[in-house]
This record gives C-alpha cells, sequence and structure tokens, in this order.
C-alpha cells in the first residue's frame, strides 16, 4: 500500500488541484484572520481555533474533500489512465482502495495545513492565550472532524465514478456546504451525515437531544453504503476507454 | 499441437441488445504476429479489452497462456503488453515519470531500463518533456514503451500506428517485427489499414459486425487472392456480347466498368478472347493479367461473408 500511496503523491507533482486544495485549507484561517484584524472578533486564540474548525469542518471541508474526491478518481477516466492502470495488473479492489487511502492521507496534510495556518494567522494578529495544549487540543478537533467527515465521502466516490466531470462535484460540494450551513443547529442536524463530524468533534452533539450513537450510525451508515456501492460499481463496470 | 496465446471460446459481449463481439473463435499463436483487421466499429476494441479485462465478456471463455485468466489469479495478465487506442498517461507528468509510475507498481523500477526503452522508441530526447505537450506520435510511441518495458511475453496492441507519420510507422513496424522474430513475443495487434497488417502479420483475422470472419495465413492469403484478366477494348458492348455467346455470365465470370472488362474465369483462355476480339474488329488496348490486393480480397471476402 506504501508503494500506491508513494505513486499516488507522484501523480500529484506538477498539479494545481493538490496547491488548490492546500490554498482552500488556509482559506479558512485566512477569513478569520481578517475578521479579527478588521472586525475585532475572537481576541483569543480559543476563539480564533474555534470559529477555524467550525468553518472549516462544516463548510469549506465539504466542498475541498468532493473537489478532491472527484479528481483523484475522475481523472482515471479523463485522461484515460484508468486501461493504462488496470492492464499493469492491479486488482480493481486495490486499485479503490488506494484512491480511499490517498484521499484519507490528502485530508490528513489538509488538517496540518489548516491547524498550523491558523497558529500562524493567530499569532500574525497578536492574539493572547496561546498554549501548547490548547493547539493540540484544537488539532485533534479538527482531525477527528475531518477523519469522520472522510468516512461520509464515500457515496462521493460513488458518485465520481458514475459522473467522471469535475463540474457535478463542485456544484454538489458547494450545495452540501449551504445545506450544512442551513442545518447546523436544527434539531435533526445529527442526522445529516457531513453535518454530525463538526458536531460530534466540537461537543456541540451535547446540546442536542439525539444520543451520540445516532450519529455514529449515521456516519457508518452513509460510509458502509457509499463504500459498497463504489465498489461493486467499480469491480463490475466495463472501464471506459 | 499448436502452442496457442490467445484462445477464446464463442467470446460475445452485448451492449443494450447490440451484439457488437459475436461468438469469435480467436487462435494466436506463440511467436506470431496475429493482424486483427476490420472497418471501424467491426468489434475488434472490444475484442481486445475483453482480453485484458476492461470489459467482461456477456457470453464466452478466453484462455491466455492456455490458461483461464480468471483462476490464475490474474498472473496471466502480467505477461502482457498493452495499447487500447490512445495511450492514457498522466499530463502533468513527463514520459519518464510516467513510466516511473508503471515500473513502481509491476516493481521492477530501475531508471537505467526505464532510458533504455526510451531509447528504443526514440523519445530518449524529450524524456523530461511533460506528456501534455506530446503529439500524438509521440503519445503512441510512449505507449508502445510502456507496453514493451517489462519484457512481455504477449503484447495486446490496438491501432498503435495511429497518428504516427511515415517514418514513426516504419520505425515502430520494424520494432514490433523485432519484438517477434528476434525475442520471440507474440503479437496481436488491430487495425482498419490494409497494407500496415500485410506488412506486419502472419496469421490475419478478418473481422465485420462482430463476427470474425476467417483467420488466414499470409501464405493462404496470398494464395486465395483471385486472378483476373483486363480488357481494355474501345467497342465494350461487342465484347460483352461475345462473352454472352460464349455463355460467361457478367457479374459473375466477368464484370465491366467503362472500356475495361474483368474477367474472372477461363483465364488461360485470354489469348483465344483477344483472338475473337481482334477478329470481330475490337480494338483491344490493353490485356493485363492482374492479380487481386488485399484490398479487393477484403471487400469482396466481407461482402460474400
Amino acid at each position: 500500500m506504501l508503494t500506491f500511496i508513494e505513486i499516488e503523491f507522484l501523480k500529484l507533482k506538477r498539479s494545481k488541484i493538490f496547491l488548490l486544495s492546500l490554498m482552500g485549507a488556509i482559506l479558512p484561517p485566512l477569513l478569520m484572520f481578517i475578521a479579527v484584524t478588521s472586525f475585532d472578533e475572537g481576541q483569543t486564540f480559543e476563539a480564533l481555533f474555534s470559529n477555524v474548525n467550525m468553518y472549516m469542518s462544516a463548510m469549506f471541508a465539504v466542498l475541498i474533500f468532493a473537489i478532491i474526491i472527484s479528481y483523484l478518481f475522475g481523472r482515471e477516466y479523463n485522461e484515460h489512465t484508468l486501461k493504462t492502470m488496470l492492464t499493469i495488473p492491479i486488482s480493481r479492489g486495490k486499485f479503490l482502495m488506494s484512491k480511499y487511502v490517498m484521499f484519507l492521507v490528502w485530508i490528513l496534510m489538509l488538517t496540518v495545513v489548516t491547524s498550523v495556518s491558523t497558529l500562524i494567522f493567530g499569532f500574525a494578529a497578536g492574539l493572547e492565550g496561546f498554549s501548547v495544549n490548547l493547539f493540540i487540543d484544537s488539532f485533534a478537533q479538527l482531525l477527528y472532524a475531518n477523519v469522520l467527515l472522510f468516512l461520509t465521502f464515500s457515496p462521493f466516490v460513488f458518485l465520481s465514478l458514475f459522473i467522471t466531470n469535475m463540474v457535478p462535484a463542485m456544484v454538489g460540494g458547494a450545495a452540501l456546504s449551504l445545506v450544512n450551513l442551513m442545518v447546523y443547529g436544527q434539531n435533526w442536524a445529527p442526522f445529516v451525515p457531513w453535518v454530525c463530524p463538526y458536531l460530534i468533534a466540537s461537543g456541540e452533539i451535547a446540546q442536542y437531544a439525539t444520543s451520540i450513537s445516532v450519529s455514529y450510525g449515521v456516519i457508518l451508515a452513509t460510509f458502509v453504503i457509499g463504500l459498497a456501492v463504489s465498489y461493486i460499481y467499480f469491480t463490475k463496470k466495463d472501464v471506459a476507454l | 499441437m499448436a502452442d496457442y496465446v490467445i484462445e477464446t471460446n464463442n467470446l460475445s459481449k452485448i451492449y443494450s441488445k447490440n451484439k457488437v463481439v459475436n461468438s469469435v473463435n480467436m487462435h494466436v499463436e506463440r511467436g506470431k504476429i496475429y493482424g486483427l483487421l476490420g472497418k471501424n466499429g467491426a468489434g475488434k476494441t472490444t475484442t481486445m479489452c475483453m482480453l485484458l479485462n476492461l470489459t467482461y465478456p456477456s457470453s464466452g471463455d478466453i484462455y491466455l497462456f492456455g490458461k483461464n485468466p480468471k483462476v490464475d489469479s490474474g498472473e496471466s495478465y502480467s505477461k502482457i503488453g498493452s495499447i487500447i487506442e490512445t495511450p492514457g498517461f498522466y499530463e502533468n507528468l513527463t514520459a519518464y515519470e510516467n513510466l516511473k509510475i508503471i515500473a513502481k507498481i509491476r516493481g521492477d523500477y530501475d531508471p537505467y531500463h526505464i532510458n533504455s526503452v526510451l531509447k528504443m522508441v526514440n523519445l530518449e530526447d524529450a524524456k523530461s518533456k511533460k506528456y501534455r505537450d506530446f503529439s500524438l506520435g509521440m503519445k503512441q510511441r510512449l505507449g508502445i514503451a510502456a507496453a514493451i518495458m517489462h519484457s512481455p511475453e504477449l503484447l495486446i496492441l490496438d491501432e498503435p500506428i495511429n497518428g504516427l507519420d511515415p517514418f514513426g510507422i516504419k520505425e515502430i513496424r520494424a520494432l514490433l517485427k523485432r519484438l517477434a522474430h528476434e525475442f520471440g513475443i507474440t503479437i496481436l495487434i488491430s487495425s482498419h489499414i490494409l497494407s500496415e497488417i500485410e506488412n506486419i502479420a502472419d496469421v490475419i483475422g478478418f473481422m465485420d459486425n462482430g463476427v470474425l470472419i476467417e483467420e488466414i495465413s499470409k501464405d493462404d492469403l496470398y494464395s486465395r487472392l483471385n486472378k483476373f484478366v483486363e480488357f481494355e477494348v474501345a467497342n465494350v458492348d461487342l465484347a460483352v456480347n461475345i462473352f454472352r455467346e460464349l455463355e460467361l455470365k457478367e457479374n459473375e465470370d466477368f464484370t465491366v466498368s467503362g472500356n475495361t472488362i474483368c474477367l474472372y474465369t477461363h483465364l488461360e483462355l485470354r489469348d483465344k478472347f483477344n483472338e475473337l476480339f481482334v477478329k470481330a474488329g475490337i480494338d483491344v488496348r490493353k490485356l493485363n493479367l492482374c492479380e487481386e490486393n488485399l484490398e479487393e480480397f477484403f471487400t469482396r471476402f466481407v461482402s460474400n461473408n
């Protein structure tokens, strides 16, 4: 599997999408930095980390992850490389799994970039109240939220196999981000797979009447269904040339 | 008993009631170059995709190296190099990096070997050039490099000379012949360009409307090419009347096109026919003994079948 990850990284060489995703990961901290310096919002590191984590995992990450998924899977169709890869040969199951793992690794990198850039912007804005423990807690919260969010993206894998164009993924991701904003705060938010990760990771789930295990169940069910559907579709469908 | 590297048994593919490959029984012998010849849409690419497990057959069996690939865990596929239609490579990567990815997955990455393969297909100067900047001919050559990099026992090449200039075609043709005859690599190559298949193949499979009509060795093919006599005469109607009086049938024994009559039977009597024409006052401008070329043979063969 390490070879596959190494190869996936090699495929990203000179890739604009990779750079764009990194810029996307920096965007929430940058926006919060502008808010802090321009509108005096959240004068402490704690508030900055909290706001960045919320905007990142409930809004920006949804859009960025949708684009990443679409690129990771769709490019193999759009650049006609799938036939080259599968005839090496690689088993279709292994190929699909390597993409899932790469997606997770990519998410981990974005999480690090978001957290570190938040830290840098926080110091640049001259905020107070920094501690290593606060940073570690904030990073762990964002990491947990993003990993849970990763699980909810398996249906997007199926969609990107089915519609290989990146445009629907971008539109879908943007739409889902808006839906997340609308749903956030509603009673049934813990039932929505793409909102649950932030609610669970931030601890806000405790404010809802629904049990946390229901949200975990929703995330797990989404993952299993998406994984099963994408696996069946990818392994049973003829390769488009 | 012949040693077949590829053998199919009633191989078929149906796309929404449309049978694009219909009960194909293909036999590709070890060490031979097998040319799959057919018009666009004849089913050549689909057949090759099924051989490579890119497309699943609707029915029928495939045997690669004498084994059913479904039960040998894909071992057969590792002995195959292939190009299907235009080669697919990562556009943001260079030729070298693309080959590196393939070699890494195969577990036989060797920079020296990649360089020597690029040299073999005349891409050593373009190894650092991004794939997106390649011409179609360069893409085809990189596809061939990727296909032969792991020294396969079998090459499956779908229209590999597409986009190549005449010099490129000559080079690739020579390379493929060398791979087959010096290194014993079996090659299955498809094309709709008859002259190309005629130039390169030892055995030709004629495919039309999803059906593999016949597999013919090149020697056998040449012996089956029709011979005919071509008369160019001043008065065609009179000459045709003479043939009719001799009970020769139009479109069966002879055909007429302008001032030319092509005679397909009784060729040994051509001098007698010439005498008859001259005696009847017909000016015979030309009398040629001709042989059908592959294109004419293919057209006749397909329409007869």
